[in-house]
């Protein structure tokens, strides 16, 4: 087992009958950093993370997750693996508690190993109060933090979340951001597929961009661009973009032509590109220099929005 | 397959069971349903005309163990398919198999662990009907050894039942289509054995002539030719009988009684029947199965063929009529015995219906471990993994 490899996808194919699923998908998802999937519904996310949580088979190309075969070694792959389906149920009688025990032992954990484990994973995603309540008590977020701390009970170093944010409240959201960038500093490997896209902005390091089974643009996401990296497919974008807001849209607009920066015009605002952080200080020192009224001046995530809409605009 | 795993799995199911059924209440039903069986039973045999010295004695017991076995079978072939018939696809449907089967359980843990909870609970219904085994044993009449026989097949039967309903459970994607399947199947092997067996019969059977031992026709008249009904004479004994040679149909069950070893009751029954003499009173419903399917077995056979059977009326009474009573009674005693001995020397039917019962445990046990092997290639219409 190779540590360091992360997931490797290559040219993944996967149909259900006449049903093309995933038609091909080339995905690179690094140690130390969360990958995002991204896609609109149908696009094939849920059938990929299947064949990466070892359940499908692929009809074409590869996967490598930490240098394994999923098809041929699925058991070394489980041990390595922490999924969390999209959707999923609990053993509804037993307790929350008794639901990562029981997981625990799934996993080979020894009796006492296990119970520090789940009581460790229950002040992680703060069930701690809650855990000797029955499992089918829980709220839909509830049940969505019992989901994740099942997928880290045997530590894993691979995370394979499916819209692990839906139905969280904001609290739990951000403590959802926190706990991830948490297993990523630890060197795990995270992929995770989401609708929201700002959210993702703040989670994710690198977004893959998924249409009609097919991977269709990665879009590097890490707040210092201009170290992202090569993304290893193509339209990998190296330059940020910040949102600007004066009280004299005008000059503003004036300004930025003068010194020559790529605009977008919005309706109050106005988006701009330059080459990284470093850039972006240079540009909101020379604007306030200009004497221009600048009242925000900020990171546009309407790069991963339209990177979006421009892959997904064939949507039917 | 590891203890461990299968463990995992059976204390999950148990512990589920245990939590959301109404447990106590459907053992509290079963245990007063027996009883109610047992206790008519009982009332029924104590309140049989005749002389209790030498009918109730062992017939009380040998029935109250009879008809609570029947009962447990009968009532536990209903309940038992339900334990499993939706184990698998159910949890599928409430999205917790999936889970399960990324984790390092494998298709064999899942499967076994979910097959032995539901043993478990069928031998606790079995535990619950017990002290009305132990009724009859303390009545008397059955060999402690035949009655732990009887309960030993009961028990395999039950978990062939519960492999039965796993496997349907992994091969439909609708819990409903399973559970259908299930009784389907159980009604199979139940009840369209014996209509296949009872179908054969008449499609089987040949014309040809026979030798039969019978009492004359004109026995009365050669005996007094003024009085051809019979009346107040002494009918007629064994030795008045003869052999004539005649055109019948025979039946040829010899050829088709395997039909009936596959019945799970005809396994049940045959494996400890109490082996008393055969009286056909009363009701020995798993006396009565185990008898029939032995006489199938054995086919037409010289002694079948025999039509002698002398007079039961009660004769003319002579004197207070007790020697004659006594005689006659001697005598059914007598033919009763050796109808029991010539059943008994039929071999048993029930091994090669345990043999097949355990074939078809086995096989739906690997067909349900199959299907649950992941990653799938080939994901069947209409099933989901997740």
């Amino acid at each position: 087992m190779d540590a360091d490899a992360g997931i490797e996808v290559t040219g993944v194919k996967r149909t259900f009958g006449s049903v093309l699923a995933v038609d091909h998908i080339d995905l690179q998802a690094r140690p130390g950093e969360v990958t995002a999937l991204v896609g609109p519904n149908g696009a094939g996310k849920t059938t990929l993370l299947l064949m990466l949580a070892t359940l499908l088979t692929p009809d074409d190309g590869s996967i490598r997750i930490a240098g394994l075969d999923p098809v041929a070694e699925p058991r070394q792959v489980r041990a390595t693996i922490g999924w969390m389906p999209d959707a999923f149920g609990t053993w509804d009688a037993l307790t929350v508690r008794e639901v990562l025990e029981t997981v625990g032992a799934a996993y080979r954990m020894a009796p006492g190993a296990a119970r520090t484990r789940s009581a460790e994973l229950l002040e992680l995603v703060h069930l701690g109060d809650l855990a000797d309540r029955p499992a089918r008590v829980l709220s839909r977020g509830q049940k969505q933090r019992l989901g994740l701390a099942r997928a880290l009970i045997h530590h894993p170093s691979v995370l394979l979340l499916d819209e692990p944010a839906s139905g969280l409240d904001p609290r739990s959201r951000i403590e959802l951001r926190d706990v991830l960038r948490g297993l990523a500093a630890a060197g795990a490997t995270l992929l995770v597929s989401s609708h929201i896209l700002t959210e993702l902005q703040e989670i994710a390091d690198r977004a893959v961009i998924v249409a009609r089974g097919r991977s269709v643009a990665v879009q590097d996401l890490s707040s210092d661009s201009g170290s992202g990296g090569d993304t290893g497919l193509e339209s990998g974008h190296r330059v940020s973009h910040w949102r600007i807001t004066s009280l004299d849209p005008p000059r503003l607009m004036a300004a930025l032509a003068h010194h020559g920066v790529a605009t977008q015009p919005l309706t109050d605002a106005v988006d701009v590109e330059v080459a990284g952080d470093v850039a972006a200080s240079e540009l909101l020192a020379q604007l306030v220099g200009d004497g221009i009224p600048i009242t925000a001046f900020a990171p546009s995530y309407g790069a991963l929005e339209t990177a979006y809409l421009a892959a997904t605009e064939d949507r039917q | 397959m590891s203890l461990h795993g299968v463990r995992t799995i059976a204390v999950l199911e148990l512990r589920q069971r245990l939590r959301t059924s109404r447990w106590p209440v459907v053992i509290g039903i079963w245990f007063l349903v027996i009883g109610a069986v047992a206790g008519l039973t009982w009332w029924a045999v104590s309140s049989q005309p005749g002389d209790p010295a030498t009918t109730l004695s062992t017939d009380r017991g040998t029935t109250l163990y009879d008809v609570v076995l029947f009962f447990v079978l009968g009532l536990g072939m209903l309940v038992v398919p339900s334990l499993t018939a939706t184990s698998i696809n159910g949890d599928r449907e409430r999205g917790v198999l999936a889970t399960l089967q990324t984790t390092l359980l494998t298709p064999a843990d899942i499967v076994i662990g979910k097959l032995v909870a539901a043993w478990a609970i069928s031998i606790a219904f079995l535990l619950a009907a017990s002290p009305f085994l132990v009724w009859a044993w303390i009545a008397g009449g059955v060999e402690v050894g035949r009655m732990l026989l009887a309960v030993a097949v009961l028990v395999f039967v039950l978990a062939v039942v519960c492999a039965l309903g796993l496997m349907f459970s992994t091969l439909t994607a609708r819990t409903i289509s399973s559970a259908v399947l299930t009784y389907l199947t159980v009604a199979a092997l139940t009840f369209g054995t014996v209509i296949a067996f009872l179908i054969s019969m008449p499609i089987l059977s040949t014309q040809q002539s026979v030798r039969v031992k019978v009492v004359p026709d004109t026995w009365f008249q050669q005996i007094d030719p003024a009085n051809p009904d019979g009346k107040n004479m002494t009918g007629p004994t064994a030795a008045d009988c003869v052999y004539v040679t005649r055109e019948q149909s025979i039946l040829h069950t010899e050829r088709t009684w395997w039909l009936l070893a596959l019945n799970p009751f005809v396994v049940v029954a045959d494996a400890a029947p109490s082996r008393k003499p055969v009286t056909y009173l009363g009701f020995e419903p798993l006396q009565m199965i185990s008898d029939g399917a032995r006489s199938a077995r054995m086919g037409t056979t010289a002694d079948s063929l025999n039509e002698c059977w002398p007079e039961t009326q009660p004769p003319p009474t002579v004197g207070d009529g007790t020697q004659q009573l006594q005689e006659q009674q001697a005598q059914q005693q007598q033919l009763q015995k050796a109808e029991r001995d010539r059943l008994n020397r039929v071999p048993a039917v029930w091994p090669y219906g345990f043999v097949f019962l355990g074939l078809i445990g086995a096989g739906s046990t690997s067909v349900a471990v199959r299907r649950l092997r992941t990653p799938i290639r080939r994901l069947p219409r209409g099933t989901r993994i997740a």
